[in-house]
C-alpha cells in the first residue's frame, strides 16, 4: 500500500477491504468452529445443550463476518481516510458519493436473506429440539413422542417409569420465595429438595410457582422456564450424560433472589430407579401431609402464597375450591 | 385568509385588545420559579398524604393492615400537582376555564429565565440538559454501588434488600432517563432550528413536559424514602403486587414520565409536520429530524399503554383491583404484555435519536453527502413500525403459547434489516472521505463499533434456541447496555460535543474532550464486554452473590465500571472549565456544517430567524462543485454550500 | 393558544410571513387533534385488549361470576350524557359554519352541562359500584374503565367549557367568530380549534359506544 503514489491513493481500497475480509472471515470462523465451538456454554450435557450450541455456534460463525467487516471498515477509516494523512485525498461529493444503487440494493437482499435465513433456521431448530429447552406453557406444541402419554398419566396418577422403559420423566419444579422443590408423579408425587434425573431419558420439566414469578434455569441442562403462580410451564430436554449441575433462579423474585438456586445431578437409570423408589418410601408420610399432586397450586383461603381476601372474610370469592383441577381430600 | 392576515391593523388590534390580561409569568423572586413549585410540591405531599389518611380510615382493610398505599399514592399526585401550580403550568389551562387569554411571554433575560416556567424552545433545550445529567448521574453513582456490591459474592457490602433497591432504582432512573436524553435536549433546542422554525407548535406543552420530567425524578426518587422497590425496572407482577409502598412510587413515576414524554412527542410531532419552512420537503429534513418525528410517533403512541398500564398497577395497590392478580381473575401476563407493548418501542424511543444524531454529524467531518439519504429514513420508519410487533420476544420463556414463538423471533430479527441500514448509511458517508477527528466524530465512531456489538447480540437473544441460554442472564445485561449507553448515550455525547457551541456559544475543550472520549470508551467496553462471558458461564441478572469462579470476571467488570464513572468526571470538568470558569468563545460555526442550526445568528435571537428562511435544498452538499445554494435567509445572498469548501480541507479549522 | 399566534405574528414583517405562521398554527391545531386521538386510542386499547386478555383467560373461572352486574342504569345515563355533548358539538359545529353563533354556543352550553352531569355521575358511580374490586378480572376492568372514563369526561367537558368561554371573549374582542364576521387570524384559530375539538368528540362517542357496550351490555 505504501508503494502507491498520492494520485491513486485510496483506489484499492475497496479490493483491500474485501480481501483482508475474506482472509480473516474464513480464518476465524475456521478457528472459532473448530477451537472454541465445542467448548461453548453451557456444554453438552442433554439434546437441547447440545443443540442450542449449534445454534449459537452457526449464529456467531454468521455474525463473525459481520463484525469484522465493520470494524475494517472503521479500522480503514481511522488509518487511511484520516484527514491527519497528508497524502489523504480530499472528499468527493455530488450526486454520486450521495448513494449508489447497486450498493444499497446488494446491502438490502444480503441482509434480508441472512434474516431471513436466521428465522427459518431458528424455527426449524426449536421444532426439532422440541422447544429447545424453553418453557412453552400449559399447553406445549413442539415436544418428544410419548410427552402427551406421559403427562395425562402423571396428573391422573397412573404413570409409571422403570430404567428403560423409553417414557418421558414427568417431573414438577416447584418454586417459590426462594427456592425450589421438584415433586415426581409417577413415583407416588414425593417431594424432593434435590432434582436428581435419570441418564439418556426425556425429561417434562413441570415448572410452577407458588407465589411471584420465578425462573427455572437449569443451567448445564439448558432448560429455562418461567415459574408463574397458577400456570403449569413445560419444557423438555432429553438427558445425555452423567453430572451435576446448577439451577438458578433467573427472574428478579424479591429480596433473596440472588440466593435462590441449589444443585441436582443425572445418574445412571438404575441409581434412579433406587434413589426415587427408596424416596417415595421413606417420604410417604410426608407426601400424604402435602397437597395431591397437582400442575398448578392456588392459595388456600387463608390467604397463603400472596392471596387476600381484604374483606376479612376467609372466604375465597371463587366458586371453585383450592388446589386447582384436583380437589383435596 | 391572506386578505386579513396581511392586514397588520387587525393583529395590532388583537394584541393590544390583550393587554389587560393577566400575566402568566413575571420578574423578581415573588413569582413563580423553582423555588415557588418545591414549596407546591411540599405542600401538595402533605395535603394528599392527610387526605389519603382521612380517606383511608373509613376502611378497615386499610385501617387494619399498618400501610397505606391510598396515602402514598395521593401524596405523590398532589405532589406533582403542586409542583406543576407551583412552577406555572397551569396558569394558563386554568385561565382558559374563564375564558382569559395569557399575555405574550415577557422575555426573560439572565440566569433567571432557566428556573422558570419558560417558552422558549432553547430555554427549555438547557434546562432538559440539567434534567437529565441529574438523572444520569444518579443512576450512575447506583451503577457504581452495583458493581462495588458485586466485587465478591461473599463479602456484602449491602444487605440483600438494600441491593435489590438499588438495583430497581438504577434501571427505572435510566430508562426514564434514557427516553428524553436526546429528545429533550437537543430535540426540543434543533428542531425548529433545523426545520427553519421560529417557534414550536405547542410550546406550552413542550415546557409541560420538561416540568413532568423534573417532577418524575422526585417521584421515582422518593421510593428510596418508602423503602425501594424490589421489581427491578420491570415491575413483574406479582412481585409488584406483594412490594412495599416504594412500589407506588415506581408506578406513578413511570406514569408521571409517560405523561411527560406523550407531550414532548407531541409537540415535536406537530412542529415537525406543520413549521418546516417553505421549501423544507420531506426529502430535505435532515436526518436528525426524522429521527426525531420517528421516535415522537412512538412517544405518542407507546407511552399511553404504559400509562394504562401503570394506572391498572396503581388501583390494583389502592383499590385493591385484581388486574394482575391471578387467583382474582386477573393475571401476572397481562402486566407483562402491556409493560413490553411500550417496553419495546421504548428501545427504540431510546435507539433512534442516537441514530439520528450520528447521521447528521457524519457528513460535517467526512465533507461528504450523507450516503443513501432515502434509506436512513426508510430505516428509521420501518424500526418505528416493526417495533410494535416484537415485544413477545421479551417472553419468550415466560410460558406464552408456543406458536408465538416463531412469529416474534421473525418479526424481531426482521427488525435488524431496518437498522442495518444504518450501518450502510454510515460506510458508505466514510467511505474513501477525508476524516477529520474532532471529539464528536469519535463518539460516532464509537457508536457504530459498540451498536454492532449490541446489534448483533440482539439477533442471538431473538434466536429463541440461543435465547434459552442466554435470557435473564448477564448476556442480556450487556446487550443492553451495549446498544443504549454504547449506542445512545455516547450519540448523545457526541451531540453535546458538537452543539454546546451552538447552544451556550462556548466552546468545549478538545483536550479534555479527547481524554474524556477515550477513558469512556476503553472503560465501557472492558466494563460490559465480560458481562457477555459471564452471562453464558450462568450469572442470572440482578443478584447480589454469584459462582465463586466467576469473581475474576466480575472483579474486572467492576473495576473497569469505576474507571468509567470516573471519565464522567472529565467530562464533568470539561463541562465546568469550558463552558463557566475559563469559557472560550466559540467561532459562529466551529465544524463548518452545512446544517440550518449554525447558519443563525450567535447567540440565536428569540425568534431563530430574523426571517422565515427558505430552504433550497438539503443541508449535505458537501465537498460538491457547483452545489446549489442552502438556504435564503431574506437577507444578504443566498448561503452556498461552496463557502465552506474552501475552509473544509483544513482539520484544525 | 392564540397568544402565541398573536405574538409570533406581530413579530412577522411581511403579509406572507403572517400567512405562513397562520397556516402552520392552524396546521398544528388540525394534527394536534388527531394526534390527541392516537394517544386516547391506545390509552383506551390498553384498557380493551386488558378486558378481552382477562376474558379469555378467565383465571380461576373468575372473569365475571354471576352476582357481578354492572350497575346499567348508572351507565346508560352517563353513556346518554356523553352522546348528548357529542352529538351538540358536531350539531354545534354545522350550526357554526352557517354562521350562527349563538347557536353554537347554546349547543356546547348544553353539551357542558350534560358532561358536567355525566362526570359527577360517573366518579358517583365509582365510588358506590355494587361488587368488591378485586373479586373478579371483569370487576377489575370495570373500576380501570370508570377512571378512564373519568378522564376521558374530564377532557371532554374541559375542552368544550374553554372554547365556549373563549368564543364569548371573543366576541367582546373581535366582534364575533362566524366565517363571515371574521377573518381575523384569532377567530380562525378558534375555528380549528372548534373543528378539532369537534372531530374528537366524535371519536369520544365512537369510543365510548364500544366501552358502553363491553362493560354494560356484553
Amino acid at each position: 500500500m505504501s508503494l502507491e503514489s498520492p494520485k491513486n491513493y485510496g483506489e484499492n481500497d475497496f479490493r483491500h477491504i474485501v480481501t483482508i475480509w475474506i482472509v480473516l472471515s474464513v480464518v476465524l470462523d475456521v478457528l472459532y468452529w473448530f477451537l472454541v465451538g465445542p467448548h461453548v456454554p453451557p456444554g453438552r450435557m442433554t439434546s437441547t445443550a447440545k443443540d442450542n450450541q449449534l445454534d449459537f455456534n452457526v449464529l456467531f460463525v454468521i455474525a463473525l463476518p459481520v463484525l469484522i467487516g465493520v470494524w475494517e471498515w472503521l479500522a480503514f477509516a481511522g488509518l487511511r481516510w484520516n484527514s491527519k494523512r497528508k497524502d489523504a485525498p480530499e472528499s468527493v461529493g455530488g450526486p454520486s458519493a450521495a448513494g449508489k444503487r447497486s450498493a444499497e440494493w446488494s446491502w438490502i437482499v444480503i441482509t434480508s436473506v441472512v434474516v431471513l435465513f436466521l428465522a427459518g433456521f431458528g424455527t426449524v431448530e426449536l421444532y426439532a429440539g422440541n422447544g429447545s429447552g424453553g418453557g412453552e406453557g400449559p399447553n406445549p406444541i413442539q415436544q418428544p413422542a410419548g410427552a402427551v402419554r406421559a403427562e395425562t398419566a402423571a396428573i391422573q396418577g397412573t404413570g409409571s417409569w422403570s430404567p428403560n422403559s423409553n417414557e418421558v420423566l414427568p417431573v414438577q419444579v416447584i418454586a417459590q420465595q426462594w427456592k425450589f422443590t421438584y415433586r415426581y408423579p409417577t413415583f407416588g408425587g414425593f417431594e424432593s429438595p434435590f432434582l436428581i434425573l435419570p441418564n439418556d431419558t426425556q425429561i417434562a420439566f413441570n415448572v410452577t410457582s407458588l407465589d411471584v414469578i420465578h425462573s427455572f434455569w437449569a443451567y448445564q441442562l439448558e432448560v429455562k422456564a418461567d415459574a408463574n403462580p397458577l400456570e403449569n410451564n413445560v419444557a423438555f430436554t432429553k438427558t445425555e450424560q452423567l453430572g451435576s449441575f446448577e439451577v438458578r433462579c433467573s427472574e428478579l423474585c424479591g429480596i433473596w433472589h440472588g440466593a435462590m438456586f441449589n444443585s441436582g445431578k443425572v445418574v445412571s437409570q438404575s441409581a434412579f430407579m433406587n434413589w426415587a423408589t427408596s424416596t417415595e418410601t421413606k417420604n410417604a408420610q410426608n407426601t400424604k401431609d402435602l397437597p395431591p399432586f397437582a400442575w398448578t397450586y392456588v392459595p388456600d383461603a387463608n390467604g397463603a402464597a400472596g392471596g387476600y381476601y381484604p374483606d376479612g372474610n376467609v372466604t375465597p370469592y371463587s366458586t371453585v375450591e383450592i388446589y386447582g383441577s384436583k380437589q383435596p381430600s | 385568509m391572506t386578505t386579513s392576515a396581511a392586514a397588520p391593523s387587525d393583529v395590532e388590534k388583537a394584541t393590544s385588545g390583550a393587554e389587560d390580561a393577566p400575566r402568566t409569568t413575571g420578574h423578581g423572586w415573588l413569582s413563580q420559579h423553582v423555588g415557588t413549585a418545591i414549596v407546591g410540591g411540599f405542600l401538595g405531599y402533605i395535603l394528599g398524604h392527610w387526605l389519603g389518611n382521612y380517606i383511608g380510615s373509613a376502611y378497615p382493610y386499610i385501617a387494619n393492615s399498618g400501610q397505606n398505599s391510598l396515602a402514598v399514592l395521593l401524596a405523590l399526585l398532589f405532589m406533582v400537582a403542586g409542583w406543576l401550580l407551583g412552577i406555572g403550568a397551569l396558569n394558563y389551562p386554568l385561565l382558559k376555564i374563564v375564558g382569559r387569554e395569557a399575555k405574550p411571554e415577557v422575555e426573560h433575560v439572565g440566569w433567571s429565565k432557566y428556573f422558570r416556567y419558560n417558552l422558549d424552545h432553547k430555554v427549555v433545550g438547557i434546562q432538559y440538559v440539567v434534567g437529565v445529567l441529574m438523572f444520569f448521574f444518579t443512576g450512575g453513582l447506583l451503577a457504581m454501588a452495583i458493581r462495588t456490591e458485586l466485587l465478591s459474592p461473599t463479602v456484602h457490602v449491602f444487605s440483600a434488600d438494600t441491593y435489590i433497591k438499588i438495583v430497581s432504582e438504577h434501571g427505572t432512573i435510566m430508562m426514564m432517563m434514557a427516553s428524553s436524553i436526546v429528545v429533550g435536549p437537543l430535540g426540543n433546542y434543533f428542531v425548529p432550528l433545523m426545520i427553519g422554525a421560529r417557534r414550536m407548535a405547542y410550546p406550552r406543552i413542550e415546557a409541560f413536559s420538561l416540568w413532568t420530567f423534573v417532577a418524575g425524578y422526585f417521584v421515582i426518587f422518593s421510593a428510596l424514602f418508602f423503602g425501594g422497590f424490589p421489581t427491578g425496572w420491570t415491575g413483574y407482577a406479582p412481585l409488584q403486587t406483594q412490594a412495599g409502598p416504594g412500589m407506588i412510587s415506581y408506578l406513578f413515576g413511570f406514569a408521571v414520565i409517560s405523561v411527560g414524554m406523550i407531550a414532548a412527542g407531541f409537540n415535536l410531532a406537530a412542529t415537525i409536520i406543520n413549521y418546516r419552512a417553505p421549501g423544507m420537503t420531506w426529502s430535505r429534513v435532515p436526518i436528525f429530524v426524522w429521527s426525531i418525528i420517528a421516535t415522537a410517533a412512538l412517544l405518542t403512541l407507546a407511552s399511553p399503554v404504559l400509562l394504562a398500564a401503570g394506572l391498572f398497577g396503581l388501583l390494583d395497590k389502592t383499590a385493591q383491583t385484581a388486574f394482575y392478580v391471578t387467583e382474582h381473575g386477573g393475571s401476572s401476563y397481562l402486566w407483562e404484555n402491556l409493560f413490553w407493548f411500550f417496553g419495546h418501542p421504548e428501545v427504540y424511543i431510546m435507539a433512534l435519536p442516537g441514530f439520528g444524531i450520528v447521521g447528521e454529524i457524519l457528513p460535517v467531518f467526512t465533507r461528504k453527502p450523507l450516503f443513501a439519504f432515502r434509506i436512513a429514513a426508510a430505516g428509521m420508519i420501518g424500526v418505528a413500525l416493526l417495533s410494535f410487533f416484537v415485544w413477545q420476544h421479551h417472553l419468550f420463556q415466560s410460558g406464552i403459547n408456543p406458536d408465538m414463538r416463531p412469529l416474534f423471533m421473525l418479526t424481531t430479527e426482521l427488525i435488524s434489516i431496518p437498522t442495518g441500514f444504518i450501518f450502510l448509511v454510515g460506510m458508505g458517508t466514510m467511505y474513501k472521505a477525508k476524516i477529520r477527528y474532532e471529539v464528536p466524530m469519535l463518539f460516532c465512531m464509537a457508536v457504530y463499533f459498540n451498536f454492532l456489538i449490541g446489534g448483533i447480540s440482539g439477533v442471538f437473544l431473538s434466536d429463541v434456541p440461543v435465547n434459552v441460554t442466554v435470557h435473564g442472564g448477564f448476556f442480556v445485561l450487556s446487550h443492553f447496555h451495549y446498544t443504549i449507553m454504547g449506542g445512545l448515550i455516547f450519540a448523545f455525547f457526541a451531540g453535546l460535543y458538537f452543539w454546546l457551541p451552538k447552544m451556550t456559544g462556548r466552546t468545549m475543550n478538545k483536550k479534555l474532550g479527547l481524554w474524556h472520549f477515550w477513558t469512556m470508551f476503553v472503560f465501557f467496553n472492558l466494563t460490559f464486554f465480560p458481562m457477555f462471558i459471564i452471562g453464558l458461564l450462568g450469572q442470572p441478572r440482578r443478584v447480589f452473590t454469584y459462582a465463586r469462579d466467576l469473581q475474576t470476571l466480575n472483579d474486572f467488570s467492576s473495576i473497569a465500571a469505576f474507571c468509567l464513572g470516573a471519565s464522567f468526571l472529565i467530562f464533568v470538568a470539561n463541562l465546568m472549565w469550558s463552558q463557566f470558569i475559563a469559557p472560550q468563545k466559540s467561532p459562529a460555526n466551529p465544524w463548518d456544517s452545512l446544517g440550518l442550526e449554525w447558519q443563525t445568528a450567535t447567540p440565536i435571537p428569540p425568534y431563530n430567524f430574523e426571517r422565515i428562511p427558505v430552504i433550497m435544498t438539503d443541508p449535505y452538499h458537501y465537498s460538491e462543485v457547483g452545489a446549489p445554494a442552502l438556504v435564503d435567509s431574506g437577507d444578504g445572498p443566498p448561503v452556498h454550500a461552496s463557502s465552506f469548501v474552501a475552509s473544509s480541507t483544513d482539520p484544525d479549522q | 393558544m392564540t397568544d402565541m399566534i398573536k405574538s409570533s405574528q406581530k413579530m412577522s414583517d411581511t403579509p406572507e410571513e403572517r400567512e405562513f405562521e397562520l397556516r402552520a398554527h392552524i396546521g398544528a391545531i388540525w394534527s394536534g387533534g388527531r394526534l390527541f386521538i392516537g394517544i386516547y386510542t391506545f390509552l383506551l386499547a390498553a384498557l380493551a385488549f386488558s378486558y378481552f386478555y382477562l376474558r379469555s383467560s378467565n383465571n380461576g373461572l373468575l372473569w365475571r361470576p354471576d352476582h357481578v352486574t354492572a350497575p346499567t342504569a348508572y351507565g346508560w345515563t352517563i353513556y346518554t350524557l356523553v352522546l348528548l355533548a357529542a352529538l351538540m358539538a358536531i350539531f354545534g359545529q354545522a350550526r357554526l359554519r352557517k354562521g350562527s353563533v349563538s347557536e353554537w354556543q347554546v349547543a356546547v352550553w348544553v353539551g357542558v352541562a350534560a358532561s358536567l352531569l355525566a362526570l359527577f355521575l360517573q366518579v358517583w358511580e365509582f365510588t358506590a359500584v355494587p361488587f368488591y374490586p378485586g373479586s373478579s378480572g371483569y370487576a377489575s376492568t370495570f373500576i380501570g374503565y370508570s377512571v378512564i372514563n373519568i378522564l376521558t369526561i374530564f377532557i371532554v367537558l374541559y375542552w368544550l367549557e374553554t372554547t365556549v368561554a373563549r368564543s364569548l371573549r371573543m366576541n367582546k374582542e373581535i366582534g364575533g367568530v362566524a366565517p363571515q364576521l371574521s377573518m381575523h387570524p384569532s377567530a380562525q384559530s378558534f375555528r380549528a380549534n372548534v373543528a378539532s375539538m369537534t372531530y374528537f368528540l366524535g371519536f369520544v362517542a365512537l369510543a365510548s359506544t364500544l366501552l358502553f357496550a363491553m362493560f354494560y351490555l356484553l
